[in-house]
């Protein structure tokens, strides 16, 4: 390190990039500054190895997460009826800056319905339901606005999956 | 195995000793450094109790600092005011007991002679007993013991109150971060399983323990204003007494109300006393039973009659009346821990 040219005075570059990381995100984009150094105390920065699963699906899930670096798998098992045999497909890749397991922040015993598998070096942001207790708790309107935002996401999921559930009826009508 | 999947299970292996390393170097600085473990013990219930207070000054955009300082001059307050009020009050009761003790003791063990010869005649001496015999020399032990070691116990209580609330203050500002630099240990396989049981053992503990203060503080504020009013001695020592006993299920408020009966008993009081004393420890239960219990506690732990007495007995076992005490709350967390535990490698599709 070349103390000389080296930038000595760039504080907290890794706080700062979680910060940007995090108000890219659609659930945290309406906090105030204040309102997202306090989400930035909360949240679990996890790294993952190529191959790592993240969780799998059946297992209890409890939150979201969010990609700062790398790219997951999504895969979903199915048992082969005529075999017995279980049979994943990938269902997608997701890149940095997605997200995925938001169902999970309000649903009660909520059960991961796909398993999801780090791709390559991944650095994810979990934000768990414990973890949106506890800002409802000590900031409400931070709660209230990460809430807002959740019931959007949802709301525009059950939307898309009822518009592809009747094009799939109707197709099957016609056929 | 691929040599990614080896590395994987390598770094979940040292991860998972770092954490359980610390838990149980935790562990054995609570338990082993002297005066530690009660310490820890005040600083969880001052803990419990002040950190409602402290999310309620944080949410109107204080500081979490400055939102811990203000309740705790609070509570430092009304214990101080509390301590001029009532020390001098409890330190007199406290020489009149000591002095009027073997006056008691004699009491004590006239009433297990009474007791051990009328069962006996009941039996017709076809089972010889000896309560007398049992039971007397327990409590012998336990009352020298209690007076022999009251100094020492009041200079371990200087080290407490420093400690205690050094603990407290420090879990308040942050005890949240140092749980979340512990939870990062976790191999991420366990992650989300432990984040989660952390919450609920932390949620349980909270309600249960604000809980059994609230039944201990009302219990022993009915039983001290009863006592009063019948002009019982010693009113504020048995208040006392019995409201911390109280946490104790099924066996703390009979062991409670043991005190009063035989200090009325020894001072020679009648039969209108003792039923007047059963009234006044009666009617605090019933109130406890009946309007505390079925609000307060019964939906934060769910734990059957059998397992209580159970944790009781061995809690008692280990640690004397602190373990009876700590006991139904540690249980709960077990309890928490191993369903969580099972469901997650069992129960795992649906």
């Amino acid at each position: 390190m070349n103390l000389l040219w080296e930038n000595l005075f760039r504080t907290n570059s890794k706080e700062k990039s979680l910060a940007q990381k995090l108000k890219q995100n659609v659930l945290f984009s309406d906090l105030s500054i204040s309102e997202m150094k306090l989400v930035e105390k909360i949240v679990n920065v996890r790294t993952y190895r190529p191959s790592e699963h993240i969780f799998r699906q059946g297992e209890v899930g409890v939150g979201m997460y969010i990609i700062a670096k790398g790219c997951v798998n999504i895969y979903v098992e199915e048992i082969v009826p005529t075999t017995g045999e279980t049979k994943s497909a990938l269902v997608t890749q997701l890149k940095e800056g997605d997200f995925f397991g938001d169902l999970a922040l309000v649903e009660a015993n909520s059960r991961r319905s796909a398993t999801a598998i780090a791709h390559d070096e991944c650095t994810l942001i979990g934000f768990f339901k414990p973890d949106l207790i506890e800002v409802t708790q000590r900031n409400p309107t931070a709660g209230v606005k990460i809430l807002m935002r959740l019931g959007e996401v949802l709301g525009t999921r059950l939307i898309e999956t009822t518009t592809k559930i009747t094009s799939l009826k109707k197709e099957k009508a016609t056929t | 195995m691929s040599p990614s999947e080896r590395a994987i299970v390598r770094e979940r292996r040292i991860k998972l000793i770092f954490f359980l390393g610390s838990l149980i170097l935790l562990f054995l600085v609570i338990t082993q450094v002297q005066n530690m473990l009660i310490s820890f013990l005040f600083a969880f219930v001052s803990y419990y109790l002040l950190s409602p207070a402290v999310d309620i000054i944080e949410r109107r955009g204080f500081s979490r600092t400055l939102a811990t300082v203000i309740p705790f001059l609070f509570a430092a307050l009304v214990v101080g005011v509390c301590a001029i009020i009532f020390s001098p009050m409890l330190v007199n009761q406290l020489q009149t007991l000591q002095s009027n003790f073997p006056k008691y003791l004699y009491a004590a063990n006239y009433f297990l002679e009474n007791l051990e010869s009328q069962i006996g005649s009941l039996m017709q001496n076809v089972y010889p007993i000896n309560i007398k015999g049992t039971i007397q020399p327990q409590i012998m032990g336990w009352a020298t013991a209690f007076f022999q070691k009251l100094p020492e116990f009041i200079s371990q209580s200087f080290t407490i109150l420093f400690l205690a609330p050094f603990l407290t203050f420090f879990m308040l500002t942050d005890g949240r971060d140092f749980s979340r630099k512990l939870l990062s240990f976790v191999p991420n396989n366990f992650f989300e399983l432990t984040l989660n049981l952390n919450h609920q053992i932390n949620t349980q503990m909270g309600g249960f323990i604000r809980a059994r203060l609230i039944e201990s503080i009302v219990v022993g504020l009915i039983i001290w204003v009863g006592l009063l009013i019948l002009d019982f001695p010693y009113a504020l020592i048995l208040a006392l007494f019995a409201g911390l006993l109280n946490v104790i299920p099924y066996v703390g408020p009979v062991l409670g109300a043991l005190p009063a009966l035989l200090i009325s008993f020894a001072s020679g009081g009648n039969s209108a006393e003792i039923l007047w004393i059963i009234s006044i420890y009666g009617l605090a239960q019933v109130i406890d039973t009946v309007v505390l219990v079925p609000f307060l506690v019964a939906k934060i732990v769910d734990l059957h009659p059998v397992t209580v007495v159970l944790a009781i007995i061995i809690g008692s076992q280990l640690m004397g009346i602190l373990g009876m005490i700590i006991c139904i709350p540690v249980v709960s967390a077990l309890k928490v821990t191993f369903i969580a535990l099972y469901k997650h490698f069992t129960d795992f599709r649906t």
